[in-house]
């Protein structure tokens, strides 16, 4: 078991009249190398979700277990060294940073982890060449396009090996053509034995997923397996 | 991520956002160079005032006496003097010799009508034994006036400082003759230079005894003495004392005395000096405050955008602490860049203030009010700069990849 999720409620303003429950009780369980669509409308708690997965939000109650670890235990600096190396994000806004050219953003989890410079470098390149900007490795965010830029922010997701991907709306962005060429992405790394989550409102990106988790008001009101046809 | 790291990684910041680096350097650059050259301006105004009086020698007290008879005063006035020694270190009378006259030595000519070229004008005067201590000046070779060269009126003189250079040219003059109207005299003794901007004529005197006032001051009035006072508590008493004295056989009937003091005018200046310090120095720590808001606007400022920043380095794996050493080392190079700048700008600016308001060829400012206006700036723009950086990275990633 991967993710293990007991119990998860994140709740805004509790017991005020303006109390929002974004995620009301919550578990779920995933196993490596799965890939699962977590689907739901706007407002219905899969980006929450996300966040307290994948360590950028604390939840209020409950209990989370990464790959056998107490998550609700760790403290800020070990929830950053998670981040680091266990669980690679793509968003929706890519979330480059702009100051930066393609190479050095994708750099930037391998300089948090520690890693040498000319392995570094390596490590980003290989990233790069894998999403197919390895030539643009020395463009700045504002001289990509989104398409461009997403495939930059899933090297960089990928760049430190991570065994999670994580995905919020990866494709909100961007044109169906190019939204295809990055969910094909997602899917290799799945065949390689990636763990992928993606979170999608889609419900057609949803569909190209082995596993499906629908919410609804802050709880999962199906979770199935279904098989799909990736040729 | 190790030290190495964050400082590329801070000068890597710096590089891409120049403008707001330069604008906080420019709050730096300004504050520090105007203080560093207002406050220098006012102290060396002040030196230079004190200055004045430093050479001219303080406690010093102007006597003007004379009776209609021909009462010989300064014998008098003498003998006072030496009764009060608790008070008084010296006293000679003080004649500058009005007629022209002239200065010979080899072939070498000077005299005291050199109206064309002032600054090596001339002046012959007469003192007692006590002129060089009454006037601050510090022998530098040979003798000073004797009791004696009075008494007996001897042909003995002691030169300035600069007179002595332009007749001797760094030869030993004690022992040689030169003649003042054609009446021979031997050099005694030399003082050393003052040079007191302004004031070249005190390195150019020719100090006689005052008994040659007969012979080559027509006989005139001698109406004019210093008194050397011991201490500025001395000084008033001293002055008390003399006027008392003075007034106990002069008075508007037979004759005029006055007693003053270049103290009270020191003391004068000095307040000037405090006042316009305070005045200056206030201006420029407001301009040192302006700079601080300036900085500090600025860091404000950009806070939102470093926070998503900072949440994108928290998502992809970034502690805290290396956030905020990255941040503090940003902070720290703009504004020690920021702060030198400012120095060196505030050197070239006392530089060429000293040059244009005081005359001053090499006024430079005091270190500790460099190093002050630096640290001032150096401390608010790391403080500041290391704002969002501490108030971001406490944040979860979530919250801070949702400021806009």
């Amino acid at each position: 078991m991967l993710i293990d999720i007991k119990d998860i409620y994140k709740i805004y303003n509790e017991g005020k009249e303006s109390e929002v429950r974004a995620l009301d009780g919550v578990s779920l369980q995933i196993d490596k190398g799965e890939f699962v669509a977590i689907v739901g409308q706007s407002g219905s708690g899969k980006s929450t979700l996300m966040n307290v997965l994948g360590c950028l939000d604390v939840p209020t109650y409950g209990e989370y277990f990464l790959d056998g670890t107490d998550i609700t235990s760790l403290n800020d600096r070990q929830l950053a060294r998670i981040r680091n190396r266990e669980i690679g994000f793509i968003f929706q806004g890519y979330n480059l940073i702009q100051e930066l050219d393609a190479l050095e953003n994708v750099c930037l989890p391998l300089i948090y982890r520690g890693v040498p410079a000319h392995e570094r470098e390596e490590l980003a390149l290989e990233a790069l060449a894998r999403v197919g900007m390895d030539e643009r490795a020395h463009h700045r965010p504002s001289e990509m396009s989104g398409g461009q830029q997403q495939r930059v922010a899933i090297a960089r997701a990928i760049a430190a090996r991570p065994p999670v991907i994580m995905a919020d709306e990866p494709t909100g962005a961007l044109d169906s053509r190019t939204g295809k060429h990055v969910l094909e992405i997602l899917r290799e790394l799945y065949r390689e034995g990636t763990t992928v989550l993606l979170i999608t409102h889609d419900d057609g990106i949803a569909a190209t997923a082995r596993r499906v988790v629908r919410l609804s008001d802050g709880v999962i009101v199906s979770d199935a397996a279904q098989e799909v046809d990736w040729e | 991520m190790n030290l190495l790291q964050a400082f590329k990684m801070a000068f890597k910041s710096i590089a891409c956002k120049k403008m707001r680096s330069f604008l906080t350097m420019l709050g730096i650059i300004i504050g520090v160079a105007s203080v560093v050259i207002m406050v220098s301006v006012v102290q060396g105004q002040n030196a230079k005032n004190l200055e004045y009086f430093e050479k001219m020698g303080s406690n010093k007290i102007n006597v003007s006496a004379y009776v209609w008879n021909g009462q010989d005063v300064s014998t008098l006035l003498y003998d006072y003097c030496l009764s009060m020694p608790e008070l008084v270190d010296g006293v000679t009378p003080n004649i500058q010799v009005g007629q022209d006259m002239t200065i010979k030595y080899g072939a070498q000519t000077l005299s005291t009508n050199n109206w064309d070229n002032w600054e090596d004008m001339i002046q012959v005067v007469l003192g007692s034994d006590q002129y060089g201590v009454c006037n601050n000046y510090e022998l530098g070779g040979g003798r000073d006036l004797s009791y004696l060269d009075i008494q007996d009126t001897n042909n003995v003189c002691i030169l300035g400082g600069k007179i002595k250079e332009t007749l001797f040219n760094f030869i030993d003059p004690v022992g040689r003759e030169i003649t003042v109207n054609g009446r021979p005299f031997q050099v005694v003794g030399w003082y050393q230079r003052k040079d007191l901007d302004g004031w070249p004529e005190l390195d150019n005197i020719v100090l006689l005894p005052y008994t040659f006032n007969r012979t080559l001051n027509s006989n005139s009035t001698i109406d004019s003495y210093v008194v050397k006072a011991k201490s500025a508590t001395a000084t008033v008493e001293a002055m008390t004392r003399l006027d008392a004295y003075l007034k106990g056989f002069i008075n508007d009937n037979n004759g005029y005395s006055n007693v003053s003091s270049d103290n009270s005018s020191a003391n004068d200046i000095q307040q000037q000096n405090t006042m316009q310090a305070m005045v200056l120095g206030g201006i420029a720590a407001i301009s040192l405050l302006v700079g601080g808001i300036g900085i500090m606007n600025i860091m404000l400022v950009t806070v939102t955008e470093r926070t998503r920043e900072i949440g994108i380095r928290k998502a992809i794996g970034a502690e805290r602490r290396s956030i905020i050493a990255q941040f503090l080392i940003e902070a720290a190079v703009i504004c020690g860049i920021g702060g030198l700048l400012g120095i060196g700008m505030g050197y070239v600016g006392t530089l060429i203030a000293g040059k244009f308001l005081l005359g001053e060829s090499m006024l430079l400012p005091s270190t500790p009010i460099a190093v002050g206006a630096f640290l001032f700036s150096v401390v608010l723009g790391v403080l500041f700069g290391m704002y969002p950086a501490i108030k971001a990275s406490g944040l979860q990633p979530v919250e801070a990849l949702r400021a806009e």
